[in-house]
Parts: C-alpha cells; sequence; structure tokens
C-alpha cells in the first residue's frame, strides 16, 4: 500500500524537487523546521519511553551493535533510543527477525527505515535484504524503498550523490560496517530521491535527529533538505496507514491515548473478572456495554448490575430492582453498605475505593433528580 | 399504566392503536430497545421455549408474532394457537403486549384475546425477556389461574366442574384452532 502511493509520487514530484533542491535551500527556514521537529521529536520519546526501553532491550544482540549504542549513549539519551529502534530495524532486515512480535515494535522500527537517514545509515544493507527476501515488519518498508530504486534508478545520481558520499563516508568511518558499502551504490539513488521527495516529512527529521548527532556538522547541513519540501508532501501517511511510522509526531500520540482508552476500556473487565467472576460487560436491560462507572455502581443489594441510565430511567418508573423487584435504596450510605455486602464485587469495590466515592455522588445526584 | 389511546410517535412500535405507550420517546430509548429486542430474537433462536416460536412480523421488529401447539395432556392438545407480541417503543421498561388471535377456552383469555398475566402487567420486569413471557404463556395452557380470571364464568367452571370445562376448551380448540 505505501508502496503503491510511493511509486504513484515518484515520477512527477522528484524531478522538480530534485533539481530545484539546492538552490532552495533555505539555510533560515530549514533551522526552524529542524528546531520544531526536534522538539515534536523530544515529545515524543518523552512518550515513548517506556516503549522504546524495552525496544532497546530486545534487539541488541551482536556486540557490534551494542558497541554502537554505547558510543551513542554517550551523545544523548533520547538518540540513544530512537538509534536502538534503528539497529533493530537492521537486525530484523537482516534476517533475525527479532522484533516481530508485537506491532507496536514494527512501527517504530519501521520509520528509521522509510527516513532516508535510517535507510543510508541503517536501511542500506537492508533495502537489499529485505527486498528479496525478507520479515514481516520490514518488508513493505523495503520494497517501498526498492520500488523507488527501481522506478529512478540513475535517473538523479549525479544531483546529490556526492551529499551522500559524504555522509557514508562519515557513517563507514562511525560504523566500521561493510555491507553498508556493499549496498550503498544501490541505495544511494534512492536516498537521494527521498531526500527529495520526502516522503513523510516529520520522520525523517525525527528519526535524523539521531544519527545527526553522531555524524558530522556537514551531514547536519545536508538533511536539512527534507523539510523544504515538507508542506507539500502531506498526504503521505494516511491515519490508517499500515506503514505508517510511530513516531510520526501527531498521530502517534493520538494512537498512544486509543492505546490508553483501550486499557482503561477493557482494562475494567478483566480486573473485574479477577474480582468478581459474574461481573457482567453489558446492561442486561439496555444491552449497553458497561463503561467503568457502570460496573462500579451496584444499585442493588442483590448484586444486579444496571447501568446508570437505565437505574435512572428504573427509579422513574417504580424504583425497584429488575431482578428481585426490592425498591432502590437512594442513601448513598445504604449504597455504600450494599456495595459492602456484594459478596461478588467485594474485592473489586475495595479496590475501587475512588469509584464508590463517585458512584455515591452519581446516586446522590439521581436520588435527588427522582426525589 | 399505559395511557390508552395516547398517541406513539415513533415509527416502527407496531403500528397499530394497541401499541400505544406514552405520547413522547426519546429517540435514545428507540434504539435502545430495538437492540435489545434484537439480542432476545437473537437468544430466541438460540434456545427457543418448547412447544412455541416467535419472531418478527415483517420486517417490524417490534411487532412479533408467535405460535404455540397445544400441550399435550391438555383440553388445548392439537390445536394451533397465534398471538401478537407487541413491543412498546419503551420496552423493556415497559411489558410486551400479548393478544391471542386464535380464539381459546381459557379463563385468563378474553373473548377478544386479551391475555391476563401478572408478569405482563403489574410484575413485569426490565429483567425479563420474550422467552421467559413465552414461557410464562405456555403455563396458563398447563395451569389456568382461576383466581385471577378474565373471564370468571370460565374460571368458576374450572373450579367447579374440571371436566366440563375440559370438554368445552376440547371442543374450542378442535373448532378455532385446528
Amino acid at each position: 500500500m505505501a508502496s503503491g502511493s510511493i511509486n504513484v509520487s515518484i515520477p512527477s514530484i522528484p524531478r522538480d524537487f530534485g533539481k530545484k533542491k539546492r538552490a532552495n535551500r533555505s539555510a533560515k527556514l530549514k533551522q526552524c523546521k529542524l528546531d520544531a521537529r526536534r522538539e515534536q521529536w523530544l515529545s515524543q520519546g518523552a512518550v515513548k519511553n517506556k516503549g522504546c526501553k524495552e525496544e532497546l532491550m530486545g534487539p541488541r544482540v551482536s556486540p557490534q551493535q551494542i558497541h554502537e549504542e554505547e558510543r551513542k549513549n554517550a551523545l544523548e539519551n533520547l538518540q540513544m533510543r530512537r538509534r536502538g529502534g534503528g539497529v533493530g530495524v537492521g537486525e530484523d532486515g537482516n534476517g533475525n527477525g527479532n522484533e516481530n512480535g508485537s506491532i507496536h515494535h514494527d512501527y517504530d522500527l519501521d520509520s528509521p527505515l522509510n527516513s532516508p537517514t535510517g535507510s543510508s545509515v541503517l536501511g542500506g544493507n537492508e533495502s537489499g535484504t529485505n527486498f528479496t527476501a525478507s520479515s514481516s515488519s520490514s518488508t513493505t518498508s523495503g520494497s517501498s524503498v526498492g520500488g523507488s530504486i527501481t522506478e529512478e534508478d540513475g535517473e538523479e545520481n549525479d544531483n546529490c550523490l556526492d551529499d551522500w558520499e559524504a555522509m557514508a563516508d562519515a557513517l563507514a568511518a562511525n560504523d566500521d560496517d561493510n555491507k553498508l558499502e556493499n549496498h550503498f551504490d544501490e541505495n544511494n539513488p534512492c536516498l537521494e530521491l527521498q531526500s527529495s521527495l520526502e516522503y513523510e516529512p516529520a520522520v525523517q527529521l525525527d528519526c535524523d535527529l539521531p544519527n545527526l548527532g553522531f555524524q558530522n556538522e556537514n551531514l547536519t547541513q545536508e538533511r536539512k533538505v527534507p523539510p523544504r519540501v515538507t508542506p507539500g508532501n502531506s498526504r503521505a501517511w494516511r491515519p490508517d496507514d499500515a506503514l505508517r511510522p510511530q513516531s510520526l509526531p501527531d498521530l502517534p500520540k493520538q494512537r498512544s491515548f486509543k492505546n490508553i482508552d483501550r486499557h482503561y476500556g477493557q482494562g475494567v473487565l478483566p480486573w473485574g473478572c479477577a474480582s468478581g467472576v459474574n461481573v457482567p460487560t453489558s446492561c442486561p436491560i439496555c444491552t449497553e456495554d458497561l463503561d467503568l462507572t457502570d460496573t462500579s455502581f451496584l444499585p442493588c443489594s442483590c448484586g444486579f448490575q444496571v447501568c446508570l441510565f437505565c437505574h435512572k430511567k428504573m427509579l422513574e418508573l417504580d424504583g425497584r430492582c429488575p431482578n428481585c423487584r426490592e425498591l432502590y435504596k437512594n442513601d448513598p450510605v445504604k449504597v455504600e453498605t450494599s456495595v459492602r455486602r456484594g459478596s461478588l464485587m467485594e474485592l473489586h469495590f475495595l479496590a475501587l475505593a475512588n469509584g464508590n466515592k463517585k458512584e455515591q455522588s452519581s446516586d446522590n445526584i439521581e436520588g435527588s433528580l427522582s426525589g | 399504566m399505559n395511557s390508552q389511546g395516547g398517541f406513539s410517535m415513533a415509527g416502527g412500535g407496531g403500528g397499530s392503536s394497541a401499541t400505544a405507550t406514552s405520547s413522547w420517546v426519546s429517540p435514545t430509548s428507540v434504539s435502545s430497545s430495538g437492540k435489545r429486542i434484537q439480542r432476545e430474537m437473537a437468544g430466541l433462536n438460540l434456545d427457543p421455549p418448547p412447544d412455541c416460536s416467535a419472531g418478527p412480523k415483517g420486517d417490524n421488529l417490534y411487532h412479533w408474532i408467535s405460535t404455540f401447539i397445544g400441550p399435550p395432556g391438555t383440553p388445548y392438545q392439537g390445536g394451533i394457537f397465534f398471538l401478537d407480541l407487541i413491543f412498546p417503543i419503551d420496552y423493556p421498561f415497559k411489558p410486551p403486549q400479548v393478544v391471542f388471535k386464535t380464539r381459546i377456552y381459557h379463563c385468563n383469555v378474553d373473548s377478544a384475546g386479551n391475555l391476563r398475566l401478572d408478569i405482563l402487567k403489574n410484575k413485569w420486569s426490565p429483567a425479563l425477556t420474550i422467552t421467559k413471557v413465552l414461557l410464562a404463556i405456555r403455563s396458563i395452557f398447563t395451569h389456568p389461574d382461576p383466581y385471577d380470571p378474565l373471564v370468571p364464568a370460565i374460571a368458576h367452571l374450572y373450579l367447579a366442574d374440571r371436566a366440563k370445562h375440559d370438554e368445552l376448551a376440547a371442543k374450542w380448540t378442535l373448532r378455532f384452532a385446528t
């Protein structure tokens, strides 16, 4: 999917931008954008601190990579993390496939791949391996890189080859990884393409930052090329794109929020199930799903749970529990005692001390409404 | 309880004047009642009670038709009884309305087909489902309740002369329900 979109974009855009690339280079603008990206990336890094750390632990296998990371560790903590993801990609692409466990990781790992630096530093060897036979996480990105190679191979080789050569030199000096050299030629047009194309404006710089950190200033200057193209190219990633890197500034946050939400929503169930087996997941009256407030709401001593809406409605009607036909007790204190008496829910509610207060207050409100 | 003659505004409320419930119903309750009825329908298909069936009449979710087979060992044996089940818009907070469409000689069913059943009136609970209602209806075939009659004459006969009552009921079954 992503490769398709990239392939489509290739024929039209790069010729313009690739030629004008150098002429248009405005250091000021670039610096502004770079700063903005850096901020975005830093905030992103703060959000993803935990996950990245865990990721780091996983993929580190070869001593050389560990060595790399240690080196970068001296540079900057966050940078190291990002770089750690990149190393994971390299490994992944090389067929180790250590990081295929979770999608979350895969997204992280994909991002450096799609970025020019990522593919130059790490994905350089990767675009080769992935292209032919590859692991699940980086297959698509790898093939997208490959697609760009096939389409544009040799077309703009002369354009910014020197930039990338310089970069590659720096890399070779730093990385002492000869695999990279092998694929350098193949990688070159692709990188140049990406720098002119700017597939994913945000991520590129995000991922660039760590690499820039340990590369030389010259490269830093070079890497400022992409953001110039950024504004016109915002359609690179759709929100539901499977390949969409997690390090993209905005939506990853939304995604993490979503995850949090999901944790909240689902957290209720395992939690409730852990304490009381018979905690219903949906209101038996209206069949709507019970949310956290509803599950912590026990209106009747018989243990029959309903959602707050249905409870309110039944208070308006006859005020009796549908299960035992007892009158609902609107007194919050009695609700509290009924909560205590609820045998199934006892642990659950002990854990939900705060939830009880909420429940009381809601019951108060309902009582005052109905009364 | 129900405001008879009230006008049900929302569509899908059975469409007949017999479904008159409350004069205004919020759209949310309509959708929630629909959801609940759909879930009950799924549960009913999954585990149907014996000797009866029920399902929506046409594509109106709120208007069901139900069929009962006269249970063996009763004077209603061999008869097939059709009933209309009409769900109010604010179901399950209000009970469904059940009407016999087939004439039956029964102390709890009058000549218009109205059924007297406590759980369909004052003993209704939102926790009851249509499956339980069907089971309750089935139970009155085998165990009429002469102490809460809708037709006192039949209840009196049932108590006074059970054989005569059964004979008449079987005759009605043969005449109207087969």
